[in-house]
């Protein structure tokens, strides 16, 4: 059966999509002028964006050739930008509270490792969609519905769905808790969020948005000085690191939700939908995989950092016997005043915001992308807003939605920012599934298939999940087995 | 002129055209365009083409539907962990 089936072109186009397909097993790596020339008549705003951007970086690669680290560098520089953001992305205002809830409750000696690890097992699955966007040009949810059907895209579209929404309801809460700290009304907070999430896609331009949300996301990076002024035991971190030890103590139950939280403010099946439909929107090509590979790197190692110094910041609070958890609103910033002052838990929820904001604008953008895959309608930031109004009405509707939610008196904040990780946690393992079913099929991916390794790894990763979903679903169904 | 030059060439060999020479290139020129991108990146393309249904095998059937069934079941039991809890705020 060929890979593609192609209807209702003209018969000229037909006859040189045909060509293409007799060609080469897998067409999309051919230059449209040579595969499709026909298609002059009917360029879009879309593509002429996505020229110019793939302009830039030939122009780039030309003259990075040869010992000029500069060119390099510019080249670089161009791909980078789905990975770093999907990372930092998912370093949000939940798992940055939940790697918080680690260090306050727990201390450093098995979450500072583990953490650690949840960010590798991050990469091995990202890297994946890097490879899938750049040699299909296809979203994720695209790729679902085209190669299992509706009857399997809806099943996923509906964990991504629920997942999406219910994670994105958290980072407003995020977004609230940190500006709360500088005495932000709420519905100032969350309305000020809105405007920034409109005004980035605003550009109309997919590179506009990377850049201005790749700005937003440095702040990240904020938890690493109030890390700092929490004077950390750097002896102990170090021997956490290799020894993973101390291991976390009291309930058996709160250990393992926990561990089930921190896997999933790394993992989650949102990040596999927006890496891929970002890496498209991007106007990757194959030979762009090992730039989109180093990209993903990056945005894994920056996140570790950032959310191993949300840890560390939060260690004073284990120290001096105080739990996190008596904070309503999950003030942690507030709660750390005493022992980091006032600029360091200044520092700590401008965190918080920035991670909630940053996390808001690239879920939303995830939800928007997977509809407009689904619904075969236009589906790209570089679209202008006449053209594609579906998809950007689902961005901004799904993030007003949230918001909304949000600004409703006592909601329960961090039970909530908890039990969101926990369920992509557990909606995981079936997204690991299409993936790996996809990223080894010959006929949509050609050479770029998986190798062993990392199908090892990536099988590997969803028998952690699921072995963790379990142990959470005795836990909670047998808590006397772990005297709880 | 030269860039039309190696623009014709593009059309004919299917290589990438990067006209080093232009600071800001005539992206107005819709060959220009279609030369610097893969034949499935064109939005007129990308939307008439489709990668067919695969055939899946009862193994990979099976999988995913236990797959389906633990997601399901994980569900019932956050929803159970989560009256405990509610329950236990009481």
């Amino acid at each position: 059966m060929s890979a593609r089936e192609r209807n209702s072109l003209s018969s000229k186009s037909k006859a040189s999509t045909a060509r293409a397909d007799a060609h080469s097993a897998h067409p999309t790596t051919e230059s449209a002028s040579a595969a499709a020339p026909e298609l002059i008549g009917l360029l879009t705003h879309e593509d002429i964006d996505r020229a110019r951007d793939r302009y830039e970086v030939e122009r780039a690669r030309s003259r990075g050739q040869g010992p000029r680290a500069l060119g390099r560098f510019r080249l670089l520089w161009l791909l980078v930008g789905p990975g770093i953001l999907v990372f930092l992305g998912e370093n949000d205002a939940p798992s940055m509270l939940s790697y918080s809830a680690d260090g306050a409750r727990h201390g450093i000696g098995f979450f500072l490792p583990f953490v650690l690890l949840t960010f590798v097992m991050g990469f091995v699955v990202q890297e994946m969609t890097v490879r899938l966007g750049a040699v299909t040009h296809r979203g994720h949810a695209e790729l679902i519905f085209d190669r299992f059907g509706s009857f399997w895209g809806f099943f996923s579209m509906g964990d991504l769905v629920l997942g999406n929404f219910l994670t994105l309801i958290t980072e407003f809460i995020g977004i609230r808790a940190g500006l709360g700290f500088f005495g932000i009304r709420p519905v100032v907070a969350v309305g000020g969020a809105l405007v920034i999430v409109v005004g980035a896609i605003g550009t109309g331009r997919y590179w506009t948005w990377e850049r201005i949300t790749m700005g937003l996301a440095i702040f990240n990076g904020l938890f690493i000085p109030a890390a700092i002024l929490a004077r950390p035991n750097w002896h102990a971190a170090g021997r956490a690191l290799l020894t993973w030890s101390p291991l976390p103590r009291g309930s058996h139950y709160a250990v393992i939700v926990l561990i089930l939280a921190t896997i999933g403010a790394t993992i989650t099946p949102w990040m596999l939908f927006f890496q891929q439909s970002a890496v498209v929107d991007k106007g990757m090509q194959p030979r762009d995989i090992s730039a989109g590979r180093f990209d993903t790197f990056l945005g894994a190692l920056l996140a570790a950092l950032f959310a191993i110094a949300a840890i560390l910041a939060t260690v004073p609070l284990f120290r001096h016997g105080i739990t996190a958890a008596q904070f309503e609103k999950a003030e942690f910033a507030q709660a750390l005043v005493p022992w980091i002052g006032q600029a360091g838990a200044a520092l700590f929820a401008l965190g918080i915001f920035e991670a909630g904001m940053v996390a808001a604008i690239a879920i939303s953008t995830s939800s928007a992308y997977a509809f407009g895959e689904v619904l075969h309608t236009g589906h790209s930031l570089n679209r202008p807003l006449r053209d594609a109004w579906p998809f950007y009405l689902t961005l901004t509707g799904s993030a007003c939605a949230a918001a909304a939610l949000v600004l409703i008196p006592a909601f329960p904040l961090e039970f909530v920012i908890l039990i969101v990780n926990v369920i992509a946690v557990l909606a995981m393992p079936p997204a690991l599934a299409f993936l790996l079913l996809l990223v080894n099929d010959r006929e949509v991916m050609g050479e770029h298939v998986n190798g062993f390794w990392a199908n090892l790894a990536g099988i590997g990763v969803t028998v952690l999940l699921i072995s963790a979903g379990i142990g959470f679903g005795l836990a909670t169904v047998f808590p006397q087995w772990l005297g709880g | 002129m030269a860039d039309r030059a190696n623009l014709n060439e593009t059309m004919e060999s299917g290589a990438p055209f990067v006209p080093l020479s232009a600071a800001r290139p005539n992206l107005r020129d819709p060959r220009l365009v279609l030369s610097l991108l893969e034949a499935d990146q064109v939005v007129a393309a990308k939307s008439q083409t489709h990668f067919g249904r695969r055939a899946l095998s009862l193994g990979i059937r099976l999988t995913l539907w236990a797959l389906r069934g633990y997601v399901l079941l994980m569900m019932i039991i956050v929803v159970v962990s989560v009256l405990r809890a509610l329950h236990g705020a009481r």
